[in-house]
């Protein structure tokens, strides 16, 4: 496949802020990207101000690239500086995506800290899709503070539909997040969550999101728990400024993340020095 | 590699004419040029001036393929816009070991469409050279690109435009016979295998080397297998914005970081084993391809005499071979 570099006109059709500097932002492309699998990217640019990688939140099907976007840097800044009816450009869709078909059959435990909920909600959305679908879906969610939940409502609102089972951390709260009482949540850390979560590790496939802090203290002890590592999925984070295997910023033990990855099962990782 | 054949040809002085006016016709003449400071440069042939050998340029024909700032596509109200589309040039005088460099680079930039556009316009003529001092080509190390290759009196087609060429100018029946690869002083560099390489992350060489190590990044941009970049915008006036493909660095500060701060190759050991990495073991589907063509600009312009072959001869003795 060849490569132009150049972006697609893509209108900003909706922007819906969900916590403090972490909106939802609808993007309508010109022409039709390739349909997104949960776990891959795009890179937005800005004309004039630069481009950068994210990955979309959500499985719509009409052609829309609708993705989480935290206020992190320059790029980010001026986008959050445009409204709504504005265009931007987009490349991709990058990178390859969770193995679905890995998850078919086997019960899902996806574990996200902070902004990492935003690609395990598409991949979350993939399973739920799936109606011959027997298998449980846990879902573990760490986040700084309360307020930093993100799909708060609609994970507690699959939670009481029965679709799902979800457990929420907060590193640090005087008061635990509301108005759901009745919802699992404790203050620490995520990896916490794991300790007498009832599960059978030889029917699960586990899914990873978060910061680098996150993988190193989540990654092995989920091994321990009896997930093979070849079951254990993780999307890394780098700076990916190209999305075609080229640029090198993304190299992590001798492979392009954004091209060979972004996910990568943990069998792969431990053979990755610096990957984690 | 050293013994691939290619078709060969004498070239006596009637053909050299024909066959520089027949690359005149379409391609405007590149190669190296003497500066007042000494340096050798890549520039473009004032007049009928052309060299003889080749020699290592300062900047390697890299710069050709990817200029250190050259744009992509231009933005306005009408929307995105291919950038003009390179001249077409002839680089004469290239070293065998740059040959290498380029192939390298044609794979990594395979499915690139600006770089492929760039690559279309090139033509190379490789000549022989005087290795100096820094040089440790290796003619087994990978195949090599280019169009055709000059010694005194003989020429050889390594690519079919090359070979169009010379049938142009009558060139006919040639002998089958490998390139003039330079022997003697260049010898077998160290190479540092998968192995080596993980089981070395906490040798000393690293902080020793990291100590004197600037990261003035002069190495990496003189590589002629170097090929990092980043995107930049810049806008004019009138509203309309270009990006470029603008050379990067390994050595710099941003380079691993992401947004938020996280910074994945934190010190000046980390990159510097990252470029030993780059070079010895390569990325992506290049995994294994050492790509170090013994050109030795990194060591002529180190300010700090930091020299890779070095680490890699430190590695074999701490860590073992």
């Amino acid at each position: 496949m060849m490569y132009d570099l150049q972006p697609i006109p893509a209108l900003l059709e909706k922007i819906v802020p969900m916590v403090v500097d972490n909106h939802l932002f609808a993007f309508l492309p010109e022409q039709p990207l390739a349909e997104l699998t949960p776990g891959q990217f795009v890179e937005v640019s800005i004309p004039g101000v630069g481009s950068f990688p994210v990955s979309s939140c959500d499985l719509v099907r009409d052609g829309r690239i609708v993705s989480c976007i935290r206020r992190a840097g320059r790029v980010t800044d001026a986008l959050y500086r445009l409204k709504e009816g504005a265009t931007v450009g987009l490349r991709g869709p990058f990178g390859n995506g969770f193995p679905l078909e890995r998850f078919a059959g086997h019960d899902a435990l996806l574990i996200a800290g902070g902004l990492g909920m935003a690609p395990l909600r598409g991949l979350l959305q993939a399973l739920l899709e799936d109606h011959r679908r027997q298998a449980k879906i846990m879902v573990l969610y760490g986040s700084r503070e309360p307020g930093g939940l993100l799909f708060y409502e609609e994970l507690v609102g699959l939670s009481q539909e029965g679709r799902i089972s979800v457990r929420f951390s907060v590193d640090f709260a005087e008061t635990l997040p509301g108005p759901y009482p009745q919802v699992f949540c404790r203050i620490g850390l995520v990896s916490e969550l794991l300790e007498d979560l009832q599960f059978a590790p030889r029917r699960t496939v586990a899914a990873v999101c978060g910061p680098p802090a996150l993988y190193r203290c989540v990654l092995e002890e989920l091994a321990l728990t009896g997930i093979a590592a070849a079951r254990i999925f993780v999307t890394l984070e780098r700076r990916m400024r190209c999305g075609i295997g080229e640029c090198c910023h993304c190299v992590a033990g001798g492979r392009y993340i954004c091209r060979d990855g972004p996910v990568f099962s943990l069998e792969q990782l431990r053979g990755m020095a610096g990957a984690i | 590699m050293v013994d691939a054949l290619f078709p060969s040809y004498p070239l006596p002085q009637d053909v050299v004419d024909d066959l520089l006016a027949a690359i005149r016709r379409e391609w405007t003449f590149w190669g190296p040029c003497s500066g007042e400071d000494g340096a050798w440069r890549l520039q473009p042939l004032p007049g009928d001036l052309l060299p003889n050998t080749s020699v290592t340029t300062l900047l390697p024909v890299k710069k050709l393929l990817l200029p250190h700032r050259a744009a992509l596509w231009s933005h306005a109200l009408k929307g995105y816009r291919t950038a003009e589309a390179a001249e077409p040039v002839a680089v004469i005088g290239v070293p065998l070991c740059e040959l290498q460099a380029v192939w390298y680079l044609d794979q990594v930039f395979a499915e690139d469409e600006p770089y492929q556009a760039r690559r279309k316009q090139l033509l190379l003529v490789g000549m022989t050279c005087e290795p100096g001092a820094e040089c440790r080509c290796d003619g087994e190390l990978m195949p090599l690109a280019g169009d055709l290759f000059v010694d005194v009196d003989r020429v050889w087609a390594i690519s079919r435009a090359g070979q169009e060429l010379l049938q142009e100018c009558a060139c006919s029946l040639p002998q089958e016979m490998p390139l003039p690869w330079p022997d003697g002083q260049v010898g077998k560099r160290s190479q540092i295998s998968e192995e080596l390489y993980l089981s070395s992350a906490d040798a000393a060489v690293w902080s020793d080397e990291a100590q004197r190590c600037l990261s003035c990044g002069a190495c990496s941009a003189v590589c002629p297998t170097c090929y990092c970049f980043d995107l930049l915008d810049s806008a004019a006036l009138d509203g309309s914005v270009v990006r470029r493909r603008v050379w990067d660095n390994c050595f710099f500060a941003e380079h691993g970081k992401v947004a938020g701060g996280h910074d994945f190759r934190p010190g000046r050991a980390d990159r510097l084993r990252f470029r030993l990495e780059h070079k010895h073991l390569g990325f992506g589907d290049l995994r294994g391809q050492n790509s170090c063509v013994g050109c030795g600009r990194c060591r002529r312009v180190c300010p700090v005499e930091i020299d890779l072959d070095r680490i890699a001869e430190r590695l074999h003795q701490e860590v073992g071979s």
